[in-house]
């Protein structure tokens, strides 16, 4: 907690199916991150997002929040490996 | 211990606040309808109806914990701290307190679970505020029982309506409720937007994981309607076709 780290890497939202019930809530709160298909059940943009776009991040926070089935999340993606890891 | 604490005031706080906090649960209630049967999409938005749910109701409990505490601490009627939670314990209008203490009982377990949506499982969240109905009909009860304003005029008047918009809502929310194609039901707004002419469904071959989503992109050019597209910054450089919602980004509401 409180860990400032370098804004590297990115983000996609991923959507849980099995929880999502189409309220479209989503692609009211991040436009630019979620589609709706004709049935109402969202379309994400399957591409990495960096998290050096604030607006969209902020956004896709909001969607996340305002999920009414809690199937929506942030996942974070570093393009740097970490210490762990060669 | 607060003992012959008395005012006419206090008195008439636990009235007022009782009146408030119901007409406040009758909108948190048919909010809940909103939200739950697809309300919203052109005029005004879903998640704003959801986020004026979640507000709503947080009013909603500090006008009923207003309504409980000036009820105790006054000593005009015989009201302890356990009445609040345990019903049958008041000396006064035991019924009517004990309806009260259940509703509040119910009210206090759905808000709690509400609090708490991101931790428990979403199924445990729903059941629990299948009882918000119940809460609302014992809150009812509660205000018409005790009676010291619902028996007669303008309070009878409130409760009357309050019961009568609650009761709308709740046949509407067996009547209107979405589908499991819940995008295109009467109450969406993706109904406006003509269905394309195309034989078939895009076809559901495996493709590689690689290769990119079968996003129905082709449909914008294909819609003989569809609307000269405004460029605006977000929807320019989105590889989505335009949206049929009305979206009020960027910027405005941040």
């Amino acid at each position: 907690m409180g860990v400032v780290r370098r804004r590297s890497g990115g983000f996609v939202l991923k959507v849980n199916p099995i929880l999502c019930d189409g309220y479209g809530h989503c692609h009211e709160l991040a436009p630019e991150l979620v589609n709706v298909d004709e049935w109402g059940y969202p379309i994400i943009k399957t591409a990495i997002t960096p998290l050096s776009d604030l607006a969209t991040l902020e956004s896709a926070r909001y969607a996340v929040r305002g999920c009414p089935r809690q199937a929506l999340r942030v996942e974070r993606l570093s393009d740097d490996p970490g210490p762990t890891r060669r | 211990m607060m003992t012959a604490l008395t005012s006419p005031y206090l008195w008439y706080t636990t009235r007022a606040t009782g009146m408030v906090a119901l007409v406040l649960f009758t909108l948190v209630v048919t909010l809940g309808t909103f939200v739950a049967n697809r309300v919203g999409g052109s005029i005004v938005g879903r998640f704003e109806l959801n986020e004026l749910h979640r507000s709503v109701s947080m009013v909603a409990v500090v006008f009923l914990a207003l309504h409980v505490i000036t009820t105790v601490v006054d000593s005009f009627v015989a009201t302890g701290w356990i009445s609040i939670i345990v019903p049958f314990t008041s000396s006064y209008k035991r019924l009517a307190v004990a309806i009260g203490a259940i509703a509040f009982d119910l009210i206090l377990a759905v808000w709690v679970s509400s609090l708490l949506k991101v931790r428990i499982k979403n199924a445990s969240w729903r059941f629990i505020h299948w009882f918000s109905w119940l809460a609302f009909a014992s809150a009812l009860a509660h205000g018409f029982l005790t009676g010291t304003d619902g028996h007669h005029g303008a309070g009878l008047a409130l409760v009357a309506a309050c019961a009568l918009v609650v009761a709308l809502a709740a046949i509407w929310r067996y009547v209107g409720r979405p589908t499991r194609a819940a995008g295109r039901t009467a109450l969406s707004p993706l109904v406006a937007a003509p269905l394309p002419e195309r034989p078939a469904r895009p076809s559901r071959r495996l493709a590689p994981p690689d290769a990119p989503r079968p996003v129905p992109s082709a449909r914008g050019g294909a819609r003989p309607s569809a609307p000269a597209p405004r460029d605006s910054p977000s929807t320019a450089s989105s590889p989505f076709p335009r949206s049929p919602f009305k979206t009020p980004k960027p910027g405005g509401r941040r």
